[in-house]
């Protein structure tokens, strides 16, 4: 894979990312870092105006009530710094663990909408769902890179993510348990397909 | 915040809703903001302090630490302190549960139990994660523009207003297939009614 860049030891490729963290991990001191390249951070800062948002977008992403609401919540302002930001001629956008405040259709729609803009996505996060989301993951603590890979891969490793205090996400966690009890054959990591596998 | 007022002390609460948290009231006190400067005794600034780290599970040598040294789980802990330090009645976590790991979050879930039962604190969680608050709360209150919903541990109406979790939508998709399944909290439950589900065919 192509290298992007590299922040504080840890190098990015062309590939949308999960950096999924402990909390020993302070992603903060990467966020400084990315201030000196070309991409769109995002965090909790609100600093965003509705105005600025076409009205298209906010038809796309269900966002409409956004324009007549008086009392504005985190959450709706942290759409309103996403949506803002949607539209610009930069390549990267890094989510610095703010996507696990949004509702999972909002997320979706995102990552389809800026993968279809040929986008990289780097979401910062220590949900084990939203590792879910993008196909290469880099699991840190303390500083170091513990595990990195494609998705699949990294989400196999069930005793280091557990030593790390994480969870395997549901539906792995699942598939994990009806294949100990030969029920399907492999892991599954959507829940389409494992509803298939088992009663098609 | 008028509603919390009429919530039975020593119990758990989840609280849920696309709302902003804001209270006049004294005997509240909201937890929603880690950004702070400077040691722990400082902030802290109380006789009480030692105490109160103990009653969070950190020893006294957090006293001397710099906050900005901390993770995120020990600066909730430290915040949390400061709470018990002002001994409010009611302790509102304010998205508590972003930036903890699944082993942060059992671990929090045990001392708000202590918190509960043994301090007599109403401890209401605010959070969007359905999830998060299932297994700990005595009542989940959903909470949409003027209208209130409460919502006893086994009451699952609360589904029909805020996001599923995975679980409940795994189960609603086989449900679609024509599967006849309850609705479970976890996995293990789970797995267990799709064996016995498999077996019976």
């Amino acid at each position: 894979m192509e290298k992007l860049f590299t922040i504080n030891n840890k190098d990015f490729y062309h590939v949308s990312t999960t950096v999924l963290y402990t909390s020993s991990y302070n992603y903060l001191e990467d966020a400084k870092e990315f201030i000196h390249h070309n991409v769109v951070v995002i965090n909790e800062e609100k600093n965003a105006n509705l105005s600025d948002i076409p009205v298209s977008i906010l038809q796309e992403f269900n966002c409409l009530d956004l324009l007549t609401k008086t009392d504005l919540t985190k959450i709706d302002n942290l759409k309103i710094t996403i949506l803002e930001n949607l539209n610009t001629n930069k390549d990267v956008y890094v989510f610095l663990n703010v996507l696990t405040y949004l509702p999972r259709e909002f997320k979706n729609k995102l990552i389809t909408y800026l993968a279809t803009q040929n986008k990289i996505i780097i979401n910062y996060t220590e949900d084990i769902e939203e590792s879910l989301l993008l196909n290469h993951i880099v699991v840190i603590h303390e500083n170091q890179v513990i595990m990195e890979g494609a998705k699949e891969a990294i989400l196999k490793e069930e005793k280091i993510l557990n030593k790390l205090g994480f969870n395997l996400p549901f539906i792995v966690e699942l598939s994990s348990g009806l294949k100990y009890y030969g029920l399907v054959n492999e892991l599954y990591f959507n829940p389409e397909s494992l509803v298939k596998a088992l009663w098609n | 915040m008028r509603i919390i007022t009429k919530l039975e002390p020593g119990k758990i609460y989840g609280l849920m809703g696309n709302i902003s948290l804001s209270t006049n009231n004294n005997n509240y006190f909201i937890i929603n903001s880690y950004k702070f400067k400077g040691i722990v005794k400082e902030y802290l600034n109380s006789s009480k302090a030692p105490m109160a780290l103990k009653m969070v599970m950190l020893n006294e040598t957090y006293l001397e630490k710099e906050i900005a040294n901390l993770s995120p789980s020990e600066i909730k802990k430290v915040v949390l302190a400061k709470a018990l330090i002002e001994n409010k009645d009611y302790l509102i976590f304010d998205y508590f549960d972003k930036d903890l790991t699944t082993e942060e979050k059992k671990e929090f879930k045990l001392l708000f139990k202590r918190l509960a039962s043994i301090y007599q604190k109403t401890i209401i969680l605010f959070t969007n994660e359905l999830s998060f608050i299932w297994d700990i709360s005595s009542s989940i209150i959903y909470l949409e523009n003027e209208n209130l919903h409460i919502f006893s541990k086994k009451d699952y109406g609360i589904l029909k207003y805020v996001e599923n979790p995975p679980i409940i939508e795994f189960i609603n998709l086989m449900r679609e297939k024509g599967i006849v399944c309850d609705n479970y909290q976890n996995t293990a439950d789970l797995l267990k009614a799709i064996y016995r589900i498999k077996e019976q065919k």
